[in-house]
């Protein structure tokens, strides 16, 4: 079992009456991940067991081999966060796990593995959203973030602009038509010959190429829309190269890779700054796969500091599929006891309303 | 001792509670409701049905496949997740060697067939000892086209017991195959039941007499894997080729 040890920064020694200890499960893609919580931010465990090398053969996840390992991990990945927290089920306060979106059969492992544990230990099962988890990535380190304010989820499979208003309640304001961010930016590390996951490919040959090079559409639909679409702008860079190579040219990679990295990144941020200024709130969260992206950061963060508005993002570790993330979304599930029944099923296609 | 048993390796939700071998209670759910959905309340309440507590259970047993892929996984997930928070042996079988048991103190041999899509069954073929609750394995798991099946029985001309979630919708075409060699059980004893489990996992609680780890049994690689090694298969042959023309 290769489960990977992180971020120990507290053990449970002395329970209180007054902790609330949370087991997050997290297994909807290729990630078996467990961690333990106390208090929505002192993470004591976390486990994250990666099947990235098993699917690497493929060139992607294949959904009956991630729940084949999903089925194998899923006990051992849990045990050792829990003893790694020095803790039994007896102490916990209650069992957060995704339900969806991702794999069914993967979610399934976790959803199934979880309700078993939630109620032979008499304590309460807590159905969380994925994209609300990875959202919720960014309370870990601050309790203190303030309502309302917009998050920009981006990752390979959303692109979405969300409006909370309190814990629990939000509204998408915006999101992609087509290609998620992430996914075309796997594409065109694809067609590149960067190889998978395209993100942190392109992020690395972009530090060596010019982004002014190639001058790549920004789609930005009607005037005020807060939706995104990435396909045209991905072919984009596909009918450049064809071309090139009818011409018989070769061209620069790391500068293509840089001129798409910021096409993309200059949507993202317009379209941000667009739902700032219709919503008028002071705080926006960063979160998905794609926020671990620099130029992304660095942009946002320098814009932002601008307009006097407040940036949250989380440390990369936390921006991608993980058990703490879902832990930390179900702290403040627990708080306002919004349980989910025995019959909580997987929701492979479950979106954010 | 006391036990609980799951099988979801089918369209059926089997529960079943039992001591010693014993069926005390049993569930089954054969609805368009899925496992997850039905497994754990069901398990609530023939607990509260009879006045059992989880904390009273001795042991688990789970059937580990072959079946629905997914079906394996939830029932070995559940029984997991029980037997690890209240720190409990399990114990694992196969899901022919289950159905075997719904043709206990038959003559003829009981062969389970499980629908396994693809024009295919999981089945086995099995014979109970006379006057003896042993059961012999003569012929092992295995994924099997229906026809190959089907043909493989009838040249062993011997009369043969049908069970499994495949029978009613093969029943035309056993009769047509085998004649008069076919036996066909009614659904509400050729499904998998609890009650059934019950027996086989009490027969390995009493061969083991310790609980084990229990795996999941597919039976089947998933597709990607088999395409994969075809790839493979046929880039090695392409290579031999070549050197065969140095």
């Amino acid at each position: 079992m290769g489960g990977i040890r992180l971020g120990c920064e507290c053990e449970v020694t002395d329970r209180q009456k007054d902790q609330v200890i949370i087991l997050g499960i997290e297994t909807s893609c290729d990630e078996t991940s467990a961690a333990i919580l106390v208090n929505g931010t002192d993470l004591c465990s976390h486990v994250i067991s990666s099947q990235i090398m098993t699917h690497q053969k493929y060139g992607g996840v294949v959904p009956e081999i991630a729940s084949r390992e999903h089925s194998l991990h899923f006990q051992p990945v849990v045990q050792q966060a829990l003893d790694e927290a020095k803790v039994g089920f007896h102490d916990l306060s209650a069992i957060a796990v995704t339900y969806g979106p991702g794999l069914v059969g993967s979610l399934l492992v976790g959803v199934s593995g979880a309700k078993a544990m939630a109620y032979a230990a008499g304590i309460p099962l807590i159905g969380i959203n994925h994209l609300e988890g990875h959202i919720y990535a960014n309370f870990l380190h601050n309790k203190d973030i303030e309502f309302p304010f917009l998050a920009l989820l981006v990752s390979g499979g959303h692109t979405h602009l969300i409006l909370f208003e309190a814990h629990g309640q939000y509204r998408v304001l915006g999101q992609t038509r087509d290609d998620a961010a992430g996914e075309a930016l796997d594409k065109v590390a694809r067609t590149l010959g960067l190889g998978y996951p395209g993100g942190p490919k392109i992020q690395k040959v972009a530090e060596e190429g010019n982004a002014q090079a190639f001058k790549f559409p920004r789609a930005m639909l009607e005037p005020t829309s807060l939706d995104f679409s990435f396909s045209g702008m991905k072919s984009a860079v596909l009918n450049t190269l064809n071309s090139a190579n009818m011409r018989g040219e070769t061209l620069s990679v790391p500068d293509l890779a840089a001129s798409f990295q910021q096409a993309v990144v200059d949507v993202l941020v317009r379209k941000a700054l667009m739902a700032i200024d219709q919503t008028g709130v002071k705080t926006l969260l960063l979160a998905g796969g794609v926020a671990a992206n620099n130029l992304l950061r660095e942009t946002l963060s320098k814009t932002l500091v601008e307009r006097n508005i407040r940036l949250v993002s989380p440390p990369p570790l936390f921006c991608t599929d993980n058990g703490a993330m879902i832990a930390v979304a179900g702290y403040y599930h627990y708080l306002a006891k919004d349980y989910a029944p025995w019959t909580l099923n997987a929701v492979p296609g479950l979106g954010l309303v | 001792m006391k036990y609980l048993t799951i099988d979801t390796t089918t369209k059926v939700t089997a529960v079943a509670l039992a001591e010693d071998g014993r069926l005390i209670a049993e569930g089954f759910l054969h609805t368009a409701k899925t496992h997850s959905e039905r497994l754990v309340p069901m398990l609530e309440q023939l607990l509260t049905a009879s006045d059992w507590t989880l904390q009273e259970l001795n042991m688990i047993g789970v059937v580990r496949g072959p079946g629905s892929f997914t079906g394996i996984r939830i029932g070995i997930a559940t029984a997991q997740g029980l037997a690890q928070v209240l720190k409990l042996p399990m114990i694992g079988v196969v899901s022919l060697d289950a159905l075997a048991w719904a043709g206990l103190g038959r003559t003829e041999d009981i062969v389970p067939i499980l629908d396994a899509r693809k024009n295919e069954w999981y089945t086995a073929r099995y014979h109970w000892m006379q006057g003896e609750e042993k059961v012999d394995c003569l012929t092992p798991p295995q994924a099997l086209s229906t026809d190959r099946c089907l043909e493989y029985l009838k040249d062993l001309e011997r009369p043969i017991c049908f069970v499994g979630d495949a029978v009613t919708k093969a029943k035309g075409r056993i009769l047509e195959v085998l004649g008069e060699n076919a036996v066909i059980l009614p659904d509400y004893v050729s499904l998998p039941r609890g009650a059934y489990t019950v027996r086989a996992v009490w027969q390995r609680w009493q061969e083991l007499s310790i609980g084990e780890q229990v795996r999941p049994y597919y039976i089947r690689f998933s597709e990607a894997e088999v395409n994969w090694a075809k790839k493979e298969e046929a880039r090695r042959k392409q290579e031999e080729g070549y050197k065969g023309h140095e």
